[in-house]
């Protein structure tokens, strides 16, 4: 073959190559890359959602943004919230995994009980939870009555409230990363089991050498899904409490809602979503770097 | 090979009969977006006025009749909101594109429209209807007014009441001679009655929403400042007088009514009206638009509830003032609107105009100086009971994101039973909060 149609051969399979990438390149530039830089665009103006007024003002949204105290607020209360769920929903997660893995009838009927509550509405979930909650006619107030003591208002207590949503949202949310850890787990080799008990390793061995060992990729994966799904936590909040009592419970996503649609500074609000989005980014980098490392 | 047949035949008279129909139907669908609930289950055929009560009760039934009655084959297709999400998607089809024809809005929200020229002007097509602006009673024209132009056809006046349940008034000894119930003149009155009523009865003195999502106690705080003669927001909304001392008696009042446990404060706004009905509080704080259902309820004699009477919110600092704010029917602006729908809308509105009356059953107060002067409106139940709540209506002045300014007074003004912030710190923070808010506004 001639060095020429070499170089013809090659383009060809560049173009088809291309050409097969087109149909994933247009929508990811359409729906992705050009959505963030208009983002940014739209940052750097006082940009209203209705009506046609906007002006270009430079960084003064971020500006704006470094002295806003209840920006802040959110940003420590968003990750007050991703610190209480995302460890707690893993492990959760792994140890229901672990409880219904294999065969069995009943473990089938809690795996599909467990899961359930997942594909539930946001406004379903968080309308169970409050009646749940309410400190008026809620389901535990019987119980508090019971014990002889005045039912505690969780939705509208300073510190209860946070931990209230947190529980919620780890009602409603165990089931996918339950499935995950349970697919990682019907992956791992039968033969390092039997390997283990012809060694007499005990329960705790095989699940610390081999189980965890095992699907350490899958952790990893829920981690990274948690982090990035918790740091959006907005339904549960909006929902049951409105942000309060006095902002205790108003997060990142929340903020920028009230802030684009009641409020409609869409310019301002998209500053902060790219505050939460460099947020984000932090946390899930330095969760993957610690992640390889773990494999050198 | 029969049965394809037979199937072809059914697919070719359903594509017919479709095209008939479609042939036949309304000239005109406009789209209605509104808050007051859905109860098409309920009220989803009614089109009897007499049968019809509450607010969602009415409009549907209006709605409904309009459909039947109108002659130029206008249809109204309703889309019903949640109350608290329907501002934020009101404003979103501006982007959205399906904008809707006809939609209710606050006259505290008008602002932010109406400056920004996204609403039609309703100034001559409502000449044209022969809808007459000057049977408005002077502050509702003002209301759906900016720049000398009218944008919204005003349809009520509403503001906060007391409900009062006079079994256990009268268990607690505070009812007059002429049975009406005994209410505070001044702060001092307004505890000493609540501990009395607490005592005797062993009830709430007051059931009203107190989580952080109505914030009815703003309402109130606002009523309290203004009775001492003090403008929360300035006229043109420049300036908040929250954290003065007149704010800080009104927030302390509403503290010490919580920390004397004579309002319940685990109370959600559905918890509040459910409260009330099951007779576990004496007073319930809300608006006119509960005044019908209650009514309702009380004579029904299912509820606990059953001497049910309504009270203007007392005066108890020096002068007479209680919140208000109005429901209005506004035409968002559509470029893209054609011709036969705007027709239909402004017909619906005629239609709604001339239905005043109706609206004003559900406890609201009518618009209309010729409904007032009625005597069907004088003889629905409870009115003259409230009758001065007309008088004493105070609104926060027209200015942007109203929404904005109530939300963050609620935060912090509930802080103060919810999370035990002292009085004045909450007025520091509200202050600070709406400040915030009105430095914003054009």
């Amino acid at each position: 073959m001639s060095a020429n149609s070499l170089i013809a051969a090659r383009r060809r399979d560049a173009l088809a190559a291309y050409l097969f990438l087109a149909p994933f390149g247009l929508i990811y530039i359409t729906f992705l890359v050009y959505p963030l830089f208009k983002g940014l665009w739209i940052s750097l103006h006082d940009w209203e959602l209705a009506g046609s007024y906007r002006e270009y003002i430079g960084f003064l949204n971020y500006e704006d943004l470094w002295t806003d105290t209840i920006f802040w607020k959110a940003v420590g209360n968003t990750l007050t919230f991703v610190a209480m769920t995302v460890p707690t929903m893993t492990a959760l997660a792994l140890v229901l995994a672990l409880a219904v893995f294999g065969q069995g009838r009943l473990k089938g009927v809690l795996r599909s009980i467990f899961f359930m509550s997942s594909v539930f509405s946001v406004s379903v979930v968080t309308l169970v939870w409050s009646m749940v909650l309410s400190a008026d006619n809620g389901l535990l107030v019987p119980f508090f009555h019971f014990i002889g003591m005045k039912p505690v208002n969780f939705l509208g207590h300073p510190t209860l409230a946070m931990p209230s949503i947190a529980l919620t949202t780890l009602w409603w949310g165990v089931g996918l990363p339950m499935a995950l850890f349970l697919a990682a787990l019907s992956q791992i080799p039968g033969e390092l089991y039997e390997a283990a008990e012809l060694d007499h390793a005990s329960r705790f061995t095989v699940l610390r050498r081999i189980t965890l060992p095992s699907i350490r990729h899958t952790v990893l994966l829920v981690l990274v899904l948690q982090i990035v799904g918790q740091f959006q936590i907005f339904g549960q909040a909006h929902l049951m409490t409105q942000g309060g009592p006095a902002n205790r419970t108003r997060t990142l996503v929340q903020y920028i809602y009230e802030t684009s649609f009641r409020d409609w500074q869409v310019g301002y609000a998209t500053a902060m979503s790219f505050g939460l989005f460099l947020l984000m980014l932090g946390f899930t980098m330095l969760q993957l770097w610690l992640g390889r490392k773990g494999d050198e | 090979m029969h049965k394809t047949k037979t199937l072809q035949r059914l697919a070719l008279a359903t594509a017919l009969m479709t095209t008939l129909w479609g042939g036949s139907a309304h000239a005109v669908d406009i789209s209605f977006f509104r808050f007051f609930g859905d109860c098409k289950t309920e009220f989803g055929d009614v089109t009897d006025m007499a049968k019809a009560n509450g607010e969602c009760g009415i409009i549907t039934a209006l709605t409904n009749k309009f459909n039947a009655e109108n002659t130029i084959g206008a249809k109204v297709v309703t889309q019903t909101v949640d109350w608290g999400a329907y501002y934020d998607l009101l404003t979103a089809t501006y982007s959205t594109g399906n904008i809707p024809d006809v939609a209710v809005m606050h006259a505290s929200v008008m602002p932010n429209f109406s400056d920004r020229d996204l609403l039609t002007p309703l100034t001559k097509p409502m000449a044209d209807l022969g809808i007459d602006t000057a049977d408005f009673v002077p502050a509702a024209l003002k209301n759906a007014s900016a720049k000398g132009e009218v944008y919204a056809l005003p349809y009520d006046l509403h503001a906060l009441l007391f409900h009062v349940n006079m079994d256990l008034m009268k268990k607690a000894g505070l009812v007059n001679a002429d049975g009406s119930p005994i209410l505070p003149k001044s702060p001092e009155e307004l505890l000493e009655q609540g501990k009395k009523f607490k005592e005797v009865t062993g009830k709430y003195y007051i059931g009203s929403e107190s989580q952080s999502s109505e914030g009815m106690m703003v309402r109130v705080f606002d009523t309290l400042t203004w009775q001492q003669g003090v403008d929360v927001l300035s006229a043109d909304g420049k300036t908040a007088s929250i954290s003065t001392p007149e704010g800080l008696n009104a927030a302390k009042l509403i503290s010490s009514l919580y920390s004397e446990g004579l309002v319940n404060s685990a109370l959600d706004y559905p918890g509040s009206e459910q409260a009330f009905l099951n007779g576990e509080t004496g007073i319930l704080i809300n608006g006119t638009w509960g005044v019908d259902n209650y009514d309702t309820q009380a004579k029904s004699g299912k509820v606990a509830l059953k001497d049910y009477r309504v009270a203007n919110v007392p005066q108890i600092y020096s002068k007479p003032a209680v919140w208000a704010d109005s429901h209005m029917w506004v035409i968002p602006k559509d470029d893209g609107r054609s011709a036969e729908k705007t027709e239909a809308a402004l017909a619906f509105l005629k239609f709604l105009n001339d239905n005043n009356f109706q609206w004003s059953r559900t406890g609201h107060l009518s618009v209309r100086q010729s409904v007032l002067n009625s005597e069907e409106f004088k003889a629905l139940p409870h009115r003259a009971e409230f009758a001065d709540t007309t008088k004493n209506a105070t609104a926060l002045p027209q200015i942007q994101n109203q929404r904005a300014v109530y939300n963050a007074m609620t935060t912090d003004l509930n802080a103060m039973w919810l999370t035990g912030t002292d009085p004045q710190t909450a007025v520091d923070a509200m202050q600070a909060g709406v400040e915030r808010i009105l430095r914003r506004n054009r």
